[in-house]
């Protein structure tokens, strides 16, 4: 059995833990609040290109459009070429499942494509130790991001573009996949696992209203082509940013609860080991007082 | 009050600086020089560089140091999309020139590609903050 000094000892471990970890629930849900804000404001942005690129493309004739450098955004390559992966996960664990199941993901899409030359976009420290791990895979790390959480910021998700870009046109990758957790609620995240490239032509009549385009006859400076070709980056950037965010707070939210069960369960086994330390106490006491009792009958007292 | 105003608004991705102001007067700098806009202005959409955004209404002048993005006129609503845009009085010109020294030491050291790109952009971001600081010092 165990003494009371080992109990005492091993309560008090136990005790500074639920200290940190509450500590850890604390700080997450005071940047959650924060993480949400950003999130809320970044929206009006990612609206306003959105319908500032379905206005152009309403006024851009068709055949203008085919012949721009933007189409060959849009356009279906042949299949079979290599592939692009952009995986968003946290840099720290101590967040529940958030990144295994990110992880779980990626290793599924990674098993379906296997055998297909592979590169990878990688935000967060876990992800990059996981596909640094990976065996037998034609795989390549061509851009990491480590560190940006919790101040993801929209230089990030443009450096992130930028080299999205680069691998898309100089690899001749089929399409680009960007796997990330979506802030759902407090209590639930959700992976997402979209096409980033080639572009989603419904983007473009997105912001159309039915019945007719709006009169406006805009002056374009530079034409028209050249300012898609510069917008449409720029909509992905904004994407992706939207992506770092979510994540964020998506990580801070698993976080939150992830801290708050562990805390309790510290709690629990708290209240479990003072119980016992109490009873060995007691059992102690009734078998010194039994010895003293006897020892002074034998006596003859 | 028979004058129309423009309204001006200016969103970035990190947030929405102005929502629907009223202005006399904005003046964009947009890719191929300075485009100046009164009410009544055509339809119109450019792209930015990075400059000054200034705009006046009334006795009220003010201008934002804004990075690449776009602007859209239409009926005396003037829409700026730009990556960041920042008003003057918000800026440290100390901190935008040491900013820009760093950038300037880290392009002549001639680290690895991507901290070059980075240099560059710093360098340009820092450049634009430090004229919007000379702005404010002239014109205050």
């Amino acid at each position: 059995m165990a003494s009371l000094r080992d109990i005492r000892k091993h309560i008090s471990s136990v005790k500074s833990i639920k200290q940190i970890t509450h500590a850890m629930k604390m700080v997450a849900a005071a940047r959650i609040k924060r993480a949400q804000n950003a999130i809320l404001a970044s929206r009006p942005f990612a609206i306003e290109m959105n319908r500032l690129i379905s206005d152009l493309y309403a006024e851009l004739a068709e055949g203008d459009f085919s012949c721009s450098p933007a189409a060959a955004l849009f356009e279906e390559r042949p299949p079979g070429g290599p592939l692009c992966l952009v995986l968003v996960t946290a840099d720290k664990g101590l967040c529940g499942s958030f990144n295994t199941n990110l992880l779980k993901a990626a290793a599924e899409w990674l098993r379906e494509n296997r055998g297909r030359k592979l590169y990878a976009v990688v935000v967060g420290r876990k992800g990059r130790d996981f596909l640094r791990r990976l065996k037998n895979l034609d795989l390549e790390i061509s851009f990491e991001l480590v560190g940006i959480f919790p101040k993801a910021g929209y230089a990030h998700a443009q450096l992130l573009a930028e080299n999205i870009f680069r691998i898309y046109s100089s690899r001749r990758v089929e399409s680009v996949t960007l796997i990330y957790n979506e802030f759902k609620s407090m209590l639930a995240q959700r992976i997402v696992a979209e096409r980033l490239l080639p572009l989603k032509s419904h983007i473009l009549e997105g912001g159309m209203e039915p019945g007719g385009r709006r009169g406006a006859d805009f002056i374009f400076e530079p034409d028209k082509p050249l300012l898609l070709e510069a917008l449409l980056p720029r909509h992905v950037g904004a994407q992706l940013y939207r992506a770092l965010l979510e994540s964020q707070a998506a990580e801070l939210a698993a976080r939150m609860s992830a801290m708050e069960s562990a805390s309790k369960n510290a709690s629990e086994l708290i209240e479990g080991l003072t119980l016992r330390m109490n009873k060995t106490r007691q059992a102690m006491i009734t078998t010194e007082l039994n010895e003293i009792v006897s020892g002074s009958e034998a006596l003859g007292g | 009050m028979g004058k129309k105003k423009l309204l001006l608004t200016i969103v970035t991705p990190e947030k929405t600086v102005l929502t629907a102001h009223p202005a006399d007067f904005v003046a964009i700098p947009a890719l191929e020089g300075e485009v100046g806009v009164l009410p009544g202005h055509t339809a119109m959409v450019v792209q930015l560089r990075e400059g000054i955004l200034r705009y006046f209404c009334g006795e009220e002048r003010n201008a934002f140091a804004v990075l690449s993005g776009f602007a859209q006129v239409s009926g005396d609503k003037v829409l700026v999309l730009a990556e960041a845009a920042e008003l003057a009085t918000e800026i440290n010109e100390e901190r935008a020139r040491q900013a820009w020294r760093k950038a300037k030491d880290i392009i002549t050291m001639k680290g690895d590609q991507m901290d070059l790109d980075e240099a560059q952009a710093a360098l340009k971001r820092a450049a634009v903050r430090m004229k919007l600081a000379e702005y404010r010092r002239k014109h205050r």
